[in-house]
């Protein structure tokens, strides 16, 4: 009887680690792009902290422009912001599933957001691999990576 | 006095004011629009529309999006061993869906042996107009455009194969009809229709093009469309598909390498130049234009080297380019040509220069 009970406590840690691998809270999953990216990516933009580095640089072009400086100032907290872009771009970069965030189409489902807000982010984007000292090469990696949600985020 | 300054004088105020808002920034930004990523509707092409340098993309040109109007000039340089080619012209792209554009060329010839026959046509003062000139021939052409995106996006749609894919046709209007006629071509104005399909690859920041054109144009149409035999009979002028394939990789955002291929026809092969029975020959090999040269420039140029030198010929075109965007208001591209043979010249290899101011 022992036993069985220790099975059953070792099936349901076993179950824990399994959702723990596969958090329910995930709700945005990595994209496919068709040629995929370099298995390289994540290292290339200098690992976890490369990355979190990046997402800091990103948000100062953001509000550096005046195109969409005031849609993050009035939806976003940049802080919170940077914390889940971060996740967010590590997953796509080929890194684990962290992100805690909302997904991309429920994020900006309101905001009515323009082919050129999304464009101009793009330019911050190639702006902030440039300040960070990532190569154009390794930055279209992130770019191909995040392309299949611009459909969710261009909503008018 | 207030009652005399009359409602019209008013009227002229509101009209004023109307059409000063019309023109202000203010009222313009609601349609103008530059949202487009770097060099993503492509460079200035030798037809007027968007693309690379001879093959028109299914990209829409300037920088507007979906949301706006965008457009600009541009003005194309070629330096060839024995032509030379200006292109000056104007585009403007519709909610990243429509373009139309308009393209005037201007081709200068320098080439010995059609300059001869010109001479040797105006000292025997024949009435048969060649449409060439002693001091040089030009070739002069009009290329109206129109382009419409069906469906695609090229540089979003990552994760599939689908291209951006687009349709587009020109009409081509060679305003030097005499040259055209004598070079043995059956018309000087005709249409073509294309379809493009074009891909961004980010994977390997590399953009890829394929081109179809239905058309029956000799050298773009610059010398004319289809073919006849001397005198202007038996005059065919089939249209034909025809591939076109670009490709550019992107060492930065603003600058790309790229290069391209263009398949041509033809119409003109072995086709001499149509003299108007200058080149007919008696029965001892002599003809009116071989008696010519030999009485006018003698030894100089062999009067009957000359008259075979005046076979036609047409290749497939190559290019090698690069293309840099300094900023979203004017961009630069330098190629290098492999045009092959044209007309009555072989190796026609130059230097390509075009600028693309866009707004």
């Amino acid at each position: 009887m022992k036993s069985f009970t220790r099975n059953l406590m070792a099936g349901a840690a076993l179950a824990m680690a399994a959702l723990a691998s596969a958090p329910s809270f995930a709700a945005e999953q990595k994209t496919s792009p068709i040629l995929g990216i370099t298995s390289s990516a994540l290292e290339e933009f200098g690992g976890r902290d490369g990355v979190r580095a990046w997402v800091e640089s990103l948000f100062y072009y953001i509000m550096l422009d005046n195109r969409i400086a005031p849609i993050f100032r009035e939806f976003g907290n940049v802080e919170r912001q940077t914390f889940l872009n971060t996740q967010l771009e590590i997953m796509v970069l080929g890194g684990p599933n962290e992100y805690q965030g909302a997904s991309m189409s429920a994020a900006h489902a309101d905001l009515g957001i323009t082919m050129s807000q999304f464009n101009a982010v793009v330019e911050a984007a190639y702006n902030a691999c440039e300040r960070n000292v990532i190569p154009y090469h390794s930055c279209n990696q992130l770019i191909n990576a995040l392309a299949p949600f611009t459909a969710d985020i261009v909503t008018r | 006095m207030k009652g005399s300054k009359g409602s019209g004088a008013r009227w002229i105020k509101g009209a004023a004011f109307a059409a000063l808002s019309m023109v202000s920034s203010h009222s313009w930004a609601g349609v103008y629009d530059a949202g487009k990523v770097f060099l993503t509707g492509g460079v200035f092409t030798v037809d007027g529309g968007g693309g690379g340098g001879a093959v028109p993309w299914a990209t829409i040109t300037g920088y507007e999006t979906r949301d706006g109007i965008n457009g600009g000039v541009g003005f194309t340089y070629v330096s060839l061993p024995n032509y030379t080619l200006n292109f000056l012209g104007a585009s403007v792209g519709f909610f990243d869906r429509f373009e139309l554009s308009y393209m005037n060329t201007k081709l200068s010839t320098n080439l010995s042996n059609v300059d001869t026959v010109a001479l040797v046509t105006s000292v025997l003062n024949l009435d048969t107009n060649l449409g060439l000139d002693p001091n040089g021939s030009n070739l002069h052409m009009e290329t109206y455009g129109a382009k419409l995106r069906l469906f695609g996006d090229a540089v979003y749609t990552s994760d599939s194969f689908l291209p951006q894919t687009a349709i587009g046709a020109y009409y081509k209007v060679n305003s030097t009809k005499e040259f055209v006629r004598t070079l043995s071509a059956a018309k000087n104005k005709d249409y073509e229709i294309y379809a493009a399909f074009t891909k961004v690859f980010f994977r390997y920041s590399t953009l890829v093009n394929l081109t179809v054109r239905y058309t029956s144009a000799n050298q773009i149409g610059l010398t004319g469309f289809g073919t006849c035999d001397g005198g202007h009979l038996n005059c065919e002028n089939d249209k034909e598909f025809r591939m076109e394939f670009s490709a550019a990789y992107l060492l930065q955002k603003n600058f790309a390498i790229g290069g391209e291929w263009q398949q041509h026809g033809n119409n003109q092969k072995h086709k001499s130049v149509d003299v108007a029975g200058l080149l007919d020959t008696d029965a001892s090999g002599q003809s009116l234009l071989t008696n010519g040269v030999g009485a006018l420039v003698g030894g100089v140029v062999g009067a009957t080297t000359l008259a075979a030198s005046l076979t036609q010929n047409e290749s497939d075109w190559y290019d090698v380019f690069a293309a840099y965007a300094p900023n979203k208001n004017y961009s630069i591209t330098i190629a290098y040509l492999f045009l092959g043979d044209i007309a009555v010249a072989h190796e026609q290899n130059g230097l390509y220069l075009a600028l693309h101011a866009t707004f």
